[in-house]
Formats: C-alpha cells, structure tokens, sequence
C-alpha cells in the first residue's frame, strides 16, 4: 500500500492521509481518481485530457509543482509517501483545486496577445524553419499552460506584480514572430513594469517545465533585445 | 428540493471550449462587436475537450495539383458514401479559408517545406498529401492561439460550468436558455440566451478504452434528444487501433499512440508475438484504421493476448534512436507511463475515438429549433460512416466560425429574449437531484458494467444477437443508476456527482448507439455487422435517424441526397471545371 497525503480544504484545511493500492503503471493522477473513486467521493482535483497535453491537472507533490497525468509514482514518490498539496501562488477553490484566472490574466500584462498583420484572403506567408527568429519562436511554442512554471517561480510568491515566467515566454515568442504586427509594443510590454527587469534568474521555472521549455532563455533574450533593439526577422 | 437558482442573461451563449465553441466567440463577435457573449464549459476555456488534442493534423486543398473536389471525393469515399454532401462540400471550401485565418489572424505557424511554403503530410484515405500540422502536436497550436484571442475579448467566461438542460421558450417558439450547474459552487445556474450553440464535443467514453478527453460524456447529445432534435449515424463510432494500454484503473490507458507508428512500419504482435495483421489484410499494420482495429480485435476474442489483454506494438525493428528521433512526443509519454517505445513492445488495444453521428443541422449549423445551433463533433452528417484523419479538427474550427456568424444573424432578425419553460427547468434540476437523499453505492462497479457491455456487444463487431442483449443490460444498469444514492453534503467541485450525471448521458446515448446499429442491416465504414458483412447497393445509401425518448427510441432509414455525386461518378476528372452548386 501506498501513503498518500492530501490537503482537504481552501485555505483553511488539514492533511488527511490515506492509502492506495500500489499499482505497475501507476501516476499521480491515478492514485487520487482512486481516493476519490473508493474513499472520499467528494475530493476536489482537476484533470482533462490525461496525456500531457492540456495543463489542467497540475499540483504541487511532495514539493515540486508537476503535471500528475504524466508523473508517474515510481519517479516521484519519497520512500512510500505521496504528499499532495495544490498549486502555490494561485488562489484556491477546495483541496487540490486552484483558480487559474489571475494567472491567464497576466498574459494579458505582458503584450503576449498575438496581433495579425494579414488576413485570411491571404496565402500562409512563406517563412523558413532555418530563420533564426522563427527557431526563436519554436523552441518557446509548444507551452501547455499548465501554470506550473508560474507556480515554482519564486519571485512570483512574492512580488504580486511581476507577470511570471509563462506570459513572458509568450511574448519572447511573438517579439520574434515575423507575422506578428506589434512586436515593438510587445517587447516594450514585456519589458515595462512586472516584466522581465523582475526576473531573478532562478530558473525554477526552466527546470520544473513539464514540457522541457526555458521561460529562463526567453526572458534572457528579451533582456538582451531591450539593450540592442529589436532583431530583423524575415519580411512576411 | 434545493430552489434557489441564478438567474443572467446573455445574447450568445455558447457551451464548450474546443475549436467549434472558441471560433464561435470570436465569429459572432466579429460579426457584431456589441453582442453579449457568454461561454460555458464544463473544465477550463481552451483547456477541455479534444482540439488540444489533435495530433495528425488538418486537411485542406490549398497546394498546387490538389482541389477542393479532390479533398471532397476523399471525403465521400472515405465516409462510404454516406457523409451529407453540402456540408462535407462546404467543409472543404471553407477550410481553406479557415487555415489561412489560422495563420494570418490567429498566429499559429505551421510546419513548413524548405522553401517556406506550408508542409503537408500524407495521410490514410487521402489522394494527396493535404494534412497541415504542427509537428505531431497540432492541437496544442491551434488552441493556445484561440484561447489568445478569445482571451481578449470581452466576453463572460463561465469556467466549470456544466450544463444539463436546454431549456426551450413557453410559447414553442424555440430555445430560451440553458439550465447549468456552477461546479464550483455547487448550484444550479440559468442562463437566457438569444442564441445558443451547443459545442460540447459529444465523444464515445461509455467503451471500456476510449480516447476522448475525461470532461467529455455525450451531456450535449443527451440534452438535445431530451429537447426534442434528432440525431444521425449514431452507429459510426470510429475506433482508433493503438490505444495505450496500462492496466486496471489508469488514466492513461486507451489514450492513442499516434496512427505515424503503423505508417512508418512499426509491428503488431499478439500474444505469442506473430505478426498476426498479415493474416487479415495484404497492407498488414498500414491498412485503415477500421480493417486493423478489427484484427486486434478477432485476435483478442481468440485469447491471443498480452498479459493486460491486448496486443504488442513494436519499433524496434527499425532502430531505437531513430525512432526516438522521429517519434518523440510519443516515445516520451510512453517512458513517462513507464513503457520503453523506441526499444521494447508496448501494449496496445483498440479504442473508441470519434463519433461521426450527432444532431441533425443544415449548413449554418441551425438546428430544427429556433435560436439553437450546433457545431463540432455534436453536429452529424459531415464525416458519414468515417472520419478521416484531419477532417475533425476542420468540421470543428469551419463549423464553429459559421455558427458564430449565423447566431450574429440569427439574432438580427431575432433580438427578443424569450420566456422560459419553468416546468423544464424543475425537470432538469429533479433530474441532478435524483441520487441525493438515497443510500450511496459503488458507481465505479456500475460504470465498468457499462464499459463492458458497450466494449463486448456494441463494439467493434456487432451482430444482431448481441446487440438485442445488449439493449437489455444497458436498460437494467440504467435502472440501477437512478437507484444508486450519493452522499450529500459537500457539492463544491464534487466529481463524483458529476461522474454520475455523466453515467447518466453515457446510459442515454449507449442506447442511441445500439439502436441505430440494429438498423443498419449492412456493413460499411466504422460499423460491421457479422450478420451483414457486405456493404449493398451504394445507390440505396440511407443513413439512420433516431429520435424520441431514450426508453422508447424511434429510428428511420432515410435516403441520402446525392446532391453534388452519385455512386460510380467523380468530380475529380476535370478540374478545371466549375466547382459543384451545393444543395
């Protein structure tokens, strides 16, 4: 059997334990579908897609903010304990359960909005996957939203201003975006108040990435543009 | 009863997050920036239902030596004749137009040739490569984009909010709201609406393995039959053939490994590790998708298994790092469940994907109801008795963007709000109250019940003795559904009184599924009868509609409309020539 840690409640709340039956292919998010399913039908967690593609089951276990749908338990577990605890630094609605609104919010803050430049009576623009710019965009892309980056972030726990790591990829993506139609005011959002200059240069946000992006690189490059000015990128 | 209800008003209210319901919003915003809007769906905006994932990608003619009449021959043929013709037409039309507003408006950013132009990949049952894709995660792109923009709109977002009633206008004169319940909160919510679309993204997760999102349960098409519409090909349930599987109660099991492993020659293995596809069709493991979910399952009815009960893919064969290189994405999930892809055998199943059947609606996504539109994978017709693999995520983004621009006109000419049907609204909240207040059992049990008997009578081969008793079971596990009582208390994010509300659209829509199977005396695309394996003569092609309550279903064998090509002709011989009128 499997000990299993999990807070009950908002803000206000305890640990409750309980214990699951260990299983080969086990991951997180089984392990509480189980509590939920056979011990407390009213326990609060958040899942969707279950392969890693939605960002919506994220929480904080045994420390470290993961994506329970792909974590499995062998690679996780502490000894024989599992400690579940929601998401930091977003405000909770009850047990694991946390409101990522403020969060989406702050893409906003940071320019990262893409603004079109064509239309849709216009061919695709022809623009290579070699262009520097565009390898810019790619390697930041394919972020999932699930907020953990924003979670592991430390200066996001305390600087209830600063944009956080996910939003300022975003717009490190679109300054280098050739068909994005206001890089200028991005990079400028991004750099303004909240933005990259609150950037301590942890990296808990690179590292705890489920996906393997580097928000930390990103912020970095649009540090490096606030000094040399926006790069050319491929006329559209 | 608990009587206290929330009561707002709306111009457009939209249920569902997917492609249909986000390019709804910004259509209808488009079309009149001064419209309310509203979006209800049952997780978080952009993050529920089944565009995110998209892997393969989406079909559309825009490369030299390719046309519209190409992609929509494919589509007819693929859909064994039995795909509505206009909105497969307007289909592929407006997906070009769509993915160049993905493109151009939306910033997504496709792969691309060496010479910049937009990559297109080949794809099963299609004549030419036509599938535009975000490396194997194409999904993931389209939707963060939308959701972009989405985002900044002014628009009311009503996340965790899961409906459960359509609510029709007193005087018959067509929809007036939607009855939800807060998921947060715990309480019920209605909703008065100009406009409605129900995009909820219907999805078959009442079989054992299942692909679809876990927010997904039928509510929509549940709702729909409940209000009075009627559906179509409800027995096209597509089975995707490589359904990871993990063994009792995973999450991850019957989630798909991506069709590119038996394209680029990966092996399927039985038990006893033959190569067994050969034994079934001369193209083995690359044969489509309905002819390779079929072998995996006659080897399972044999018992040639693996030790979860399925059968083995491997890639072995054609070098572990290479297919690390090529198939990343995959390889990843795969070790993350603990598997070795690139290296070992993997075990797999087949597993319920797709439903090409939904409501009945014209070309502007209108219902038979007035003020109530559908889109998405709610929406019958476009696909008939198969779906090709990147026609979904295009019926879902063209379809979505027209019922915005529809709704937009619909309320122009209809800018009343109506008065709502009270005794609906206390029907439908009796009907989530039901299990309060009676002895808690295990619905777990239950719903694997279901699972089986969808998975063993109603699956992948059917026949008329086991889809007769599989009517029964449904209807006797039904019954002990409304029998089964919760514990009330804490209603605030309560997941187990939505799995059961969710049993209940599953137990709905299972019963529609087998019926329409038992009407449908042929053999053609996603559905095989053992007693009728042939598919018959092409030019009597009816299509199956249902209608009524669920316990005294109503089903009709109605004509298809070759309005655009009949059986045995082809648009693709001249195409120079000028496009088809539509119907």
């Amino acid at each position: 059997m499997l000990k299993v840690s999990i807070w009950r409640g908002v803000d206000e709340g305890e640990f409750i334990d309980y214990e699951v039956p260990m299983r080969a292919n086990q991951t997180v998010l089984d392990i509480v579908t189980e509590v939920q399913r056979n011990q407390e039908p009213d326990l609060a967690y958040r899942f969707a897609c279950r392969v890693g593609v939605c960002g919506s089951c994220a929480m904080t276990v045994n420390g470290r903010p993961r994506w329970t749908c792909r974590s499995h338990v062998n690679d996780v577990i502490d000894g024989d304990r599992l400690v579940l605890e929601p998401l930091r630094s977003h405000p909770r609605i009850r047990d694991l359960v946390v409101d990522l609104a403020p969060f989406f919010e702050t893409w906003k803050g940071s320019g990262a909005v893409f603004k079109p430049s064509a239309t849709r009576d216009d061919k695709p623009v022809k623009i290579t996957a070699d262009d520097p710019a565009r390898k810019n965009a790619d390697a930041g892309i394919e972020c999932i939203n699930c907020a953990v980056c924003y979670s592991a972030c430390d200066v996001v726990s305390w600087d209830k201003n600063y944009l956080g790591p996910a939003a300022l990829n975003r717009a490190w993506t679109l300054v280098n975006d050739a068909k994005h139609g206001e890089r200028k005011e991005t990079l400028n959002k991004a750099l303004g108040d909240g933005g990259c200059g609150s950037c301590h240069s942890m990296g808990n946000c690179t590292r705890n990435c489920p996906v393997g992006l580097s928000p930390s690189a990103g912020i970095a490059g649009l540090k490096k543009f606030a000094l040399r000015g926006l790069p050319k990128v491929e006329k559209p | 009863m608990n009587a206290s209800i929330d009561t707002h008003q709306t111009d457009v209210l939209i249920l569902g997050s997917g492609g249909a319901g986000l390019f709804a919003a910004l259509h209808a915003k488009q079309t009149n920036p001064d419209l309310d809007i509203t979006i209800a769906v049952k997780g978080l905006l952009g993050k529920s239902g089944c565009t995110r994932m998209v892997q393969g990608g989406y079909n559309v003619a825009i490369a030299d030596g390719d046309s519209v009449e190409r992609h929509f021959m494919d589509t007819i043929v693929g859909g064994k004749w039995l795909p509505r013709q206009d909105m497969a037409w307007e289909l592929c039309v407006k997906s070009v137009e769509r993915i160049q507003e993905l493109e151009n408006e939306l910033g997504c950013f496709f792969d691309r040739n060496s010479d910049g132009t937009l990559h297109q990949k080949a794809f099963a049952g299609q004549s030419f490569d036509r599938t535009v894709h975000k490396g194997d995660l194409t999904g993931i792109e389209i939707i963060n984009r939308l959701m972009e923009q989405v985002n900044a709109l002014e628009v009311n977002r009503l996340e965790e909010h899961r409906a459960i009633e359509l609510i029709p206008a007193r005087d018959g004169s067509g929809i007036a709201g939607v009855l939800l319940i807060d998921m947060r909160t715990g309480t019920y919510r209605f909703i008065k609406a100009k406009a409605v679309l129900l995009a909820t993204g219907a999805g078959p997760t009442m079989y054992l393995y299942h692909t679809p999102s876990g927010d997904k349960s039928c509510d929509g098409l549940a709702m729909a039959l409940r209000y009075g519409l009627s559906l179509r090909d409800m027995e096209m349930v597509q089975f995707h053939p490589t359904g990871l599987l993990g063994g009792r109660d995973t999450r991850m099991t019957g989630t798909v490994l991506e069709e590119g492993l038996r394209g680029a020659g990966g092996y399927l293995l039985n038990g006893d590790g033959h190569r067994f596809m050969k034994d079934y069709h001369d193209n083995a493991e690359r044969a489509t998708r309905d002819i390779v979910s079929r072998g995996i399952y006659e080897e399972m009815r044999r018992g040639n298994v693996t030790s979860m009960g399925g059968v083995y893919i491997e890639m072995a064969h054609l070098g572990p790092d290479n297919v690390s290189k090529r198939f990343p994405g995959m390889v990843k999930r795969c070790a993350d469940c603990g598997f070795d892809l690139a290296g070992g055998r993997v075990e797999v199943v087949p597993t319920a994907h797709y439903m090409m059947g939904g409501i009945e609606c014209g070309i502007d996504t209108a219902s038979a109801s007035p003020g109530l539109f559908i889109a998405g994978e709610d929406c019958g017709g476009v696909h008939g008795a198969n779906r090709l693999g990147g026609n979904g995520v295009g019926n879902s983004t063209v379809y979505g963007g027209i019922a915005g621009e529809s709704m937009a006109a619909f309320i122009a000419a209809n800018p009343n709000i109506k008065d709502e049907d009270q005794h609906v609204i206390e029907q439908g909240i009796a009907r989530a109250e039901k299990p309060f207040g009676k002895t808690p059992e295990n619905l777990p049990a239950l719903r694997d019940s279901l699972y089986q008997t969808m998975w063993d009578k109603v699956g992948i081969l059917r026949n008329k003795k086991d889809l007769s008793s599989a009517v029964s079971e449904i209807t006797a596990q039904h019954q002990s559904l409304d029998d089964i009582g919760l514990q009330d208390g804490q209603r605030a994010f309560n997941l187990t009184w939505h799995d059961w509300l969710n049993m209940q659209s599953l137990f709905d829509i299972s019963k529609v599924i087998t019926a329409a199977s038992l009407a449908r005396n042929d053999s053609r695309g996603a559905h095989f009868r053992e007693d009728f394996p042939h598919t018959g003569d092409l030019n009597s092609t009816c299509y199956i509609r249902t209608s009524g309550s669920v316990d005294q279903l109503v089903t009709e064998a109605v004509p298809v409309d070759f309005s655009i090509v009949k059986p045995g002709e082809s648009l693709i011989d001249d195409e120079a020539s000028v496009p088809p009128a539509t119907a």
